[in-house]
């Protein structure tokens, strides 16, 4: 698929429409070149319908659409085509192409070459406008050049349908649509290699910043600090003291690299940078909003991220199979669509409805955009983006790819156990026996005598009579047991005594039934008999299964009942096609006059029910049928309870897609035209149709986001690495690439890094490796006055960045130093509460807390609104909203939380059992001990002495609850 | 008012000259950097965006221009109450009651719709205006005159949850930052050893959307709304009954020098400096709290008028408490307190909260008494103290109710398309009212005006620009009315 394919707009008028307008709004100096030829007189090329139709190709004439367009593409389009129109000028368009940019002469002399700039261009008369430039290595052949030559000489024929007319000509220069730059890093030249040796590519793009800025590098850390750093940064944790004192001793090259290695391949790693992935993508275990009830079995898509980066799972596979892992073989990954939170609160009120699947809509494509493209695409859900190259129809195109998905459970396929999958291919094997000697029968009974059968018509949903022979009644009983779909439905029920309808209620008689739909003044028990049609006037069952009957004043004689599902023919769901006329005279004894075995089968969706011909065999044939039949369902039966024991994730349903209208300022009481899935117009198309199939439409935008020619993909997984182990990205707002975030610090950084990315296989730890080996990675953290004052942000990265711990790392730091950190990987989640789950779920914090709750906090179930009652105001999102970088506020809850809490006090208390244990009744041992465990490090003479001090006059514990509150502990420096 | 404007926009840049080290705060650029972005707007139109000292986030600061209020009391009653049954008078209704309502059947929250139903409560005319107020409400009632009525709101949702964010916050959906924290973002705090921002849940516990209407969304952490209420004090805030206020003390002081020296090893990190502050004003705040939350200081008389005496009513002695709790934190300097009157579901629908689906007249006879005397007193005796001056009341509720009972029962379902809220206080005319439903009291006719325009003119009342107050976040600077919202200059004195 090529990236940037051209576009084919099936409805042109419809987008003209939109295009204009988007001109309204929205800066017309950068998408719309100003055409400078519209006041000069134009030589007008030969085009249109009549030309090309006219001529078939014969010897000397050239092909526009085989032979011209292909060359264009091959050597124009990547400056002069969709993506990027150097000098305005583009020629994947043909008025656009026709017309000419910046240099105001119109290129191309329809049935001239010689006055064609074009042609003078690609055969370089001109030496400093040879196109393609001199060294692009794209320069034209012979051929092809004289291909264009007889092109421009026969009349420059630029076919209609092939003139791009309203295609892609919403254009953006923004950086980030730009192709990613494939250059090397510069040379340095003169640089302090003493204190910060270029170890890496990294470290010269960072250098030649720092030198054009002014600025100097920091010095390489110290070995404590830096393995510190790297396992806070990687793990979350700190090192253990035999760690530390290992590295320490040998502080070569070597050590670091076998240090680095040896913490990537740690299952702590994707423990660590799972949270962050879990944060961009709002990922929680409630539904939020009012009711907000917990998600069993949404962990199943947090185990799947924690593993794919331990894996080291190519980022491209990331990105298929979060958006269509259920055709990928990796059900969970698809938690990543419905990780969001879902308004589950329903009611009749239809606005209400349409909103939240609104809303719902919205969250999958903001995620899906925000988190792969680091593009705001829901801020063009109301009209067209203010700021980037975004339409409204953009926005409703992605919401086309997912109109299919639900939130809800699946069976996760590929996490059955073995005994299961035996029991239920087993099943399935003997399944398919019975349904082969099913169809046996079906064939006899094909070649059975048709007379066999019933001889009534099968019932429709307008008008159906069963005559009977006369008989006494005064209860008329009608009885469903099956219908096409959903509770029956009656508009009039008709009874005949000598041709008069006796069963109306102006007659006297009373209708009584099973049980009413509930709720609507449309469907009601009184209407069964009102002598009104349609389904404005007409009867529900509450089930499927039920009765509706007439009581007569009188007992009467009858012989006909007329009965439909809508008279006025509008509505043909909810027919009655199993059921029966029964007849009383005292509401005791019943006899069926009457019933749907009589007539031909109902077909549904074309198809008779599979069982119906057995109706068409006799005798013992149709016994035997019968018995095959009954097999039939009760192997169903068995393998619907094998797949209700399955085990189950959150992770989405998938429903066929639906039809998706632009939404007037998005409202969903004003829709406008259907909108097809796409991705956004500027950057090409999927080529997708109206009728594509759900999991084909994700799967293709799949493979476009994580197409090497997409220029946003790599560039925003690439930033978000950054940010996470230097605090701010390259681009200070990782989830917004577009013309209201953030310019790139280091654009050819940047671009380096996503390509080279890319090259080796878009794999999240080489990337690591790369950046913690780098000196800029390995700088001291120390401040100086100087740089400060020039780079207060520390933009520049002139020192590492320090900064304090989120809130799991500091719980986590928690519970490894007092000991108790409960190593259990993957698997359900442990909760901090207990859930009163009344229709609105309450959630009340944990008093006492047991060892499964000593897990990592990334396990902790994450229930919205609900946060953890000593870390969730350490800027701890909740998974309401999409969090590409979290705020760190610092704030007096924070110490209280620390200093007072019952969870924090317990964890003093473990620490101080530790510290006696393990350092024995010294005072000065367990102080010693305890700051190494700490902060890896001995305390001064001061801070001993002032430590055995107060440990003397007030204990142990409140030392061990002083050093959980210390900035050292919490500080990642 | 320009020179104020000036003094707000004093930059990042201004702020690092004054710093004595010259350093910057790592803190303060983290919550600035985001911040910075300009795109093609007119001077005018600039995001006017506080300037946080890292070291001391809720430092008071000057609003955009001169406004007339330096604090918000909001109380807040969940569940949606009724207005056709307290503020919204209707003879109409009155008149047709029983009757079915005009036009096609309308299809609500729950479903189908019976037959319009007058308030099963008189209704009075009230002070020198005559405003019309149902006996539900009739202590409060006689505040009419101080009172600033707003009959015409429309709403977005007819759901509790997103109510209740809509309200609180502006969005329907969940996450967004609460008019308090907007509020104290924007303006910090007056006192320095409160929090800047306190929400009081009922006695009976917090309302649907919890957390979220006092939440910080996407703002700083620092900036959300500290809960706690006259019988549950803040999570954490008291000294652990182990340890004695002596060890306590010394834990505290070795922590402070331990930080302190780790500090000199990074000279002027303000996020450092900034954390032992906090653990500062978590020492002040362990005196203050409690004894602000101390109402035994409150004379005899007070805790009579407002209820908080009430043996046969405990609900509304707790929420009496409250009330004064709520007068006591906007004496001394508290930004915005809300204050919350009804409790999530528990027990069946309108139970607990004014939720009256089922049986209006039933539920409605246990929840008026609650609130109405502690609200009057609360604004009687706001009034005596002179602090209506300088305060905002704002009441307000997620929407309205129908006119019509429910189909099959005794009580009104949701209805966000004509409510009321009022105001008193600061800024805001007396005995006004404005806008009004249809004479059904089913939909807003006159004048209707949305939440947005609601939250604009509070925030215009604190001397803040609604359209220029704003945080970057995910691609689009926030505002808490989104790109909506006009001041509704009417109401204003």
């Amino acid at each position: 698929m090529t990236f940037f394919q051209r576009r084919q707009q099936p409805d042109g008028t419809m987008f003209t429409r939109l295009r204009l307008t988007y001109f309204n709004v929205t800066r017309t100096k950068t998408w719309f070149p100003v055409f400078f030829f519209l006041a000069s007189p134009l030589v007008s090329p030969i085009v249109g319908q009549s030309i090309s139709d006219g001529l078939s190709p014969t010897t000397g004439r050239v092909d526009f659409e085989t032979e011209v367009q292909p060359i264009l593409k091959n050597h124009c389009y990547s400056c002069h085509g969709p993506s990027k129109q150097e000098s305005n000028y583009r020629l994947d368009v043909r008025d656009r192409a026709m017309k000419g940019g910046d240099y105001g002469v119109p290129p191309i002399s329809a049935g001239d070459s010689k006055t064609s700039d074009l042609i003078g261009y690609v055969t370089g008369d001109d030496p400093d406008m040879t196109m393609p430039p001199v060294g692009s290595g794209a320069s034209l052949t012979s051929k092809e050049i004289d291909t264009l030559v007889r092109w421009v000489d026969q009349g420059a024929a630029w076919p209609e349908h092939l003139s791009g007319k309203g295609q892609n000509e919403i254009t953006t220069e923004h950086w980030a649509f730009q192709p990613i730059r494939k250059t090397g890093p510069p040379e340095v030249g003169d640089w302090p290699e003493a204190i910060f040796p270029i170890v890496n590519p990294i470290d010269q793009f960072i250098a030649i910043k720092l030198k054009e800025q002014g600025l100097t590098p920091s010095p390489q850390t110290d070995p404590v600090s830096l393995i510190r750093r790297l396992y806070l940064d990687l793990h979350g944790l700190q090192p253990t003291p035999e760690s530390v004192l290992e590295f320490t001793n040998d502080f070569s090259p070597a050590a670091y690299e076998s240090l680095v290695e040896s913490v990537l391949e740690h299952s702590h790693y994707g423990e660590r940078w799972a949270r962050h992935w879990l944060d961009v993508v709002r990922f929680g275990e409630s539904t939020g909003y009012e009711v907000n009830r917990d998600r069993a079995n949404a962990y199943h898509y947090r185990d799947y991220v924690i593993e794919a980066l331990n894996q080291d799972k190519s980022y491209r596979d990331f990105v298929r199979e979060q958006l269509a892992g259920d055709v990928l073989g990796v059900d969970e990954a698809t938690g990543f669509l419905v990780g969001g939170p879902n308004d589950i609160v329903k009611s009749p009120d239809v606005n209400l409805t349409l909103m939240q699947r609104q809303d719902e809509l919205a969250d999958y494509v903001h995620t899906t955009s925000a988190s792969f493209l680091g593009l705001t695409v829901a801020c063009a859900r109301c009209h067209n983006h203010k700021f980037d190259a975004i339409l409204q129809k953009d926005y409703y195109a992605l919401q086309a790819i997912f109109s299919g998905v639900q939130h809800g459970e699946r069976v996760l396929k590929n996490k059955l156990s073995t005994a299961k999958k035996a029991a239920r291919s087993d099943k399935l094997a003997k399944l398919s026996q019975s349904l082969a000697q099913l169809a046996q029968w079906r064939t006899k009974a094909a070649q059975a005598n048709p007379a066999n059968g019933p001889a009534l018509e099968a019932v429709n949903p307008k008008h159906n009579t069963d005559h009977f022979n006369p008989v006494l009644a005064k209860y008329i009983r009608f009885k469903i047991q099956q219908t096409n779909s959903g509770e029956p439905c009656l508009d009039e029920l008709e009874i005949f005594s000598g041709g008069v309808n006796i069963a109306l209620a102006s007659l006297g008689s009373v209708p009584s039934s099973s049980g009413d739909y509930a709720n609507n003044p449309k469907h009601l028990l009184k209407h069964i008999n009102d002598g009104l049609y349609g389904n404005d006037h007409s009867w529900i069952c509450d089930q499927i299964d039920g009765w509706v009957q007439i009581e007569l004043p009188v007992i009467s004689e009858i012989d006909r009942v007329d009965w439909g599902r809508d008279r006025t023919g509008t509505w043909g769901d909810r027919l009655p096609i199993d059921y029966e006329i029964n007849v009383s005279k005292d509401g005791k004894t019943w006899q069926t006059v009457s019933s749907s075995s009589d007539r031909k089968p109902f077909l549904v969706n074309g198809k008779e029910p599979e069982n119906a011909f057995i109706a068409r065999l006799s005798g013992e044939d149709a016994t035997a049928a019968q018995a095959a039949f009954a097999d039939i369902v009760e192997l169903r039966k068995q393998i619907a309870e094998l797949n209700a024991t399955n085990p189950m994730g959150y992770v989405g349903v998938f429903g066929p897609s639906q039809e998706i209208r632009r939404l007037h300022r998005g409202d969903p009481s004003d829709p406008r035209e259907i909108v097809i899935p796409d991705t956004l117009t500027v950057m090409g198309t999927l080529g997708l149709k109206a009728q594509t199939p759900e999991p084909e439409r994700r799967l293709k935008l799949a493979e476009w986001i994580v197409d090497p020619s997409n220029p946003l993909t790599a560039r925003v997984i690439v930033n978000r690495v950054w940010q996470y182990h230097f605090g701010t990205g390259l681009v200070a707002t990782p989830s917004d690439f577009g013309e209201n975030g953030f310019k790139p610090t280091h654009p050819e950084l940047l671009d380096w890094m996503a390509w080279q990315f890319m090259e080796n296989g878009w794999s999240l730890k080489w990337l690591h490796r790369l950046i913690l080996k780098s000196s800029t990675y390995r700088q001291s953290s120390t401040p100086r006055a100087a740089p400060a004052r020039l780079d207060a942000d520390c933009k520049f990265l002139w020192r590492f960045p320090p900064r304090r711990l989120e809130a799991e790392a500091i719980r986590d730091c928690v519970l490894q130093l007092s000991g108790k950190l409960n190593p259990k990987a993957g698997g359900p989640g442990f909760l901090l509460f207990e859930i009163d789950r009344e229709n609105v779920h309450h959630y009340f914090p944990l008093k006492e807390f047991k060892p499964e709750h000593f897990r990592r906090m990334i396990y902790m179930t994450k229930i919205r609104q609900e946060q953890d009652a000593v870390f969730g105001v350490f800027d701890c999102p909740d998974g309401g909203q999409t969090i590409p970088k979290r705020n760190r506020s610092t704030t007096a809850l924070q110490a209280l939380n620390l200093l007072n809490s019952k969870f924090m006090l317990e964890q003093a208390s473990f620490l101080k059992g530790r510290l006696e244990r393990e350092s024995g009744a010294s005072v000065e041992r367990q102080v010693r001990h305890a700051f190494e465990l700490a902060f890896l490090r001995r305390p001064t003479e001061e801070e001993l002495e002032d430590s055995i001090d107060l440990i003397n006059n007030h204990g142990l514990a409140a030392f061990c609850r002083a050093l959980l509150n210390a900035n050292e502990f919490l500080f990642l420096s | 008012m320009q020179e104020k404007i000036n003094s707000v926009r004093f930059n990042r840049r201004g702020f690092l000259g004054t710093a004595a080290t010259g350093l910057s705060s790592i803190a303060l650029t983290h919550l600035l950097s985001e911040n910075q972005l300009l795109f093609g707007r007119k001077i005018e139109d600039h995001p006017l965006r506080p300037v946080i000292d890292p070291e001391n986030p809720t430092l008071q600061r000057a609003p955009h221009f001169n406004g007339a209020a330096k604090n918000v009391l909001l109380i807040f009653c969940a569940g949606a109450c009724s207005h056709i049954d307290t503020f919204d008078y209707k003879p109409e209704l009155k008149r047709l009651d029983g009757q079915p309502m005009p036009g096609d059947g309308v299809i609500t929250f729950q479903g189908a719709q019976g037959n319009l139903q007058k308030s099963p409560w008189e209704f009075k005319p009230r002070g020198e205006s005559g405003k019309m107020i149902s006996t539900l409400v009739d202590r409060i009632g006689e505040f009419a005159d101080d009172m600033c009525f707003l009959h015409s709101l429309t709403g977005k949702t007819n759901t509790h949850g997103p109510g209740e964010n809509f309200m609180s916050t502006g969005f329907t959906l969940d996450g967004f930052p609460s008019m308090g924290a907007w509020t104290t973002y924007a303006l910090g705090s007056e006192n320095e050893n409160l929090p800047a921002y306190v929400a009081i849940p009922d006695p009976r516990g917090t309302p649907q959307s919890s957390v979220n209407n006092w939440g910080p969304g996407f703002l700083p952490a620092v900036f959300q709304g500290t809960d706690f209420n006259a019988a549950a004090p803040i999570r954490n805030l008291a000294r652990p009954d182990q340890i004695t206020a002596v060890r306590d003390r010394a834990t505290r002081d070795y922590l402070k020098r331990l930080n302190e020296r780790h500090l000199e090893k990074f000279p002027g990190d303000s996020e450092l400096a900034a954390r032992i502050a906090s653990y500062e004003l978590a020492a002040r705040m362990q005196l203050s709290v409690p004894a602000i939350s101390d109402l035994s200081t409150e004379p005899q008389h007070i805790l009579s008028a407002y209820g908080a005496d009430d043996t046969e009513n405990s609900v509304k002695a707790g929420f009496a408490r409250n009330c004064i709790l709520a007068r006591r934190l906007i004496e001394n300097g508290v930004r915005f307190v809300q204050l919350f009157n009804g409790a999530y579901q528990t027990g069946g629908e309108g139970t607990s909260n004014w939720d009256g689906h089922k049986s209006i007249k039933k539920q409605y006879d246990v929840h008026g008494p609650i609130l109405d005397q502690p609200v009057a007193a609360l604004l009687k005796d706001l009034k005596q103290r002179g602090m209506l001056e300088e305060t905002l009341v704002v009441w307000c509720t997620e929407f309205g109710r129908m006119p019509t009972f429910q189909k099959g029962a005794s009580g009104r379902d949701h209805n966000p398309a004509g409510f009321t809220a009022w105001m008193a206080g600061a800024g805001v005319k007396r005995g006004f009212s404005y806008g009004a439903t249809d004479e059904l009291g089913y939909k807003a006719v006159e004048k209707p005006v949305t939440v947005y325009d609601f939250h604009a003119t509070i925030l215009h009342l604190l001397g803040l620009d609604h359209e220029r107050l704003s945080f970057y976040h995910n691609g689009i600077e926030r505002r808490l009315t989104d790109v909506h919202g006009k001041v509704i200059r009417e109401l204003l004195i």
